[in-house]
């Protein structure tokens, strides 16, 4: 694992701030990964309550995870109402054989591969949309790596709407492991197991999709009232 | 693009790392050979500090809560207990 971000002693280097910024905040994540740790116990017990009938605990499971089921089956499904019945699937699933959920994974990552197998059945026919394999280069440059605004996609990045609308414009394959490590703040391995990748497959297509994403952002036209750095 | 070769890394490389830099997957010796081309080098550093930026919105994305109907909730429950119920 990496070691602490320091600045290089006796020297002065301004504009890497935001390399102890951007630490400071990854190491909030991380605190945040080990919280959920305390959560992933809780929600065992939640589960092995289930298996043994208590509706209210698999009532807690449901309302702890219902939106990360939804939200990762609406990208595979491409479709809310699909993305419903994908939900009551795996909910149904995950009821009637919660003593076989283990103990090694978490619950949520459980969920979300039962989800993910379900929406992937739903699709079979449909066949799934693979990103090309673009050169890394390419999808840096088209990101902004070695262009003069870069800043782009952290400005557009912060509105919510174009980062919806940047995200939206992925392929299913893209927005899946973004949702699964970003959003839904899965470990590595776990997002891994979720989309049947080894970790290091998947972390070469999540950097791919960040890419892709940014490339998406800088491309996206300014929404109004937002305004660029320097701007007027 | 310039592929420039500072701290021991050319450009191209620390892009091909710049996930795992963000999310602190590197290991230590890789990890300094990034950081000490990011301090010399201003078109990967200020690529990585927007990188990661869009990296922190995205997670921060994960807040918002998907709009799913809380009688869509209680009409699955109801049915998943129906169905468990005839397994």
């Amino acid at each position: 694992m990496g070691r602490p971000i320091r600045i290089m002693a006796g020297v002065t280097w301004p504009s890497l701030v935001w390399l102890d910024l951007l630490s400071s905040h990854l190491r909030g994540f991380h605190m945040l990964d080990r919280q959920s740790q305390d959560l992933a116990a809780f929600d065992h017990q939640l589960i092995s309550r289930t298996a043994n009938g208590d509706r209210r605990a698999f009532e807690q499971i449901v309302s702890r995870h219902a939106t990360a089921v939804f939200r990762l089956a609406k990208v595979v499904t491409g479709d809310a109402a699909a993305a419903e019945d994908v939900m009551q699937k795996t909910f149904l699933a995950a009821y009637r054989s919660a003593s076989t959920c283990g103990s090694d994974a978490s619950v949520r990552t459980w969920l979300l591969a039962i989800a993910r197998n379900t929406a992937q059945q739903l699709q079979a026919k449909q066949g799934r949309e693979v990103p090309a394999e673009e050169p890394l280069l390419n999808l840096g440059l088209d990101a902004g790596w070695g262009s003069g605004d870069p800043e782009t996609i952290a400005i557009a990045a912060a509105h919510k709407d174009n980062l919806d609308k940047a995200l939206s414009t992925l392929c299913a394959e893209d927005q899946e492991v973004l949702i699964l490590r970003d959003m839904e703040g899965l470990r590595g391995s776990e997002a891994a197991e979720v989309v049947g990748l080894g970790e290091q497959a998947f972390n070469t297509r999540l950097h791919r999709a960040r890419l892709r994403l940014a490339g998406a952002l800088r491309g996206a036209p300014p929404l109004d009232g937002v305004v660029q750095e320097g701007g007027a | 693009m310039q592929d420039r070769l500072i701290g021991g890394v050319r450009c191209s490389e620390v892009l091909a790392h710049l996930s795992d830099y963000v999310d602190a997957d590197l290991d230590a010796a890789t990890t300094e050979r990034v950081e000490n081309h990011l301090l010399g080098c201003p078109n990967c550093e200020h690529f990585g500090k927007n990188f990661g930026s869009m990296v922190a919105s995205l997670r921060n994305e994960s807040n918002t809560p998907e709009a799913i109907q809380a009688d869509a909730i209680s009409r699955m429950l109801s049915q998943i207990y129906q169905l468990g119920a005839d397994s």
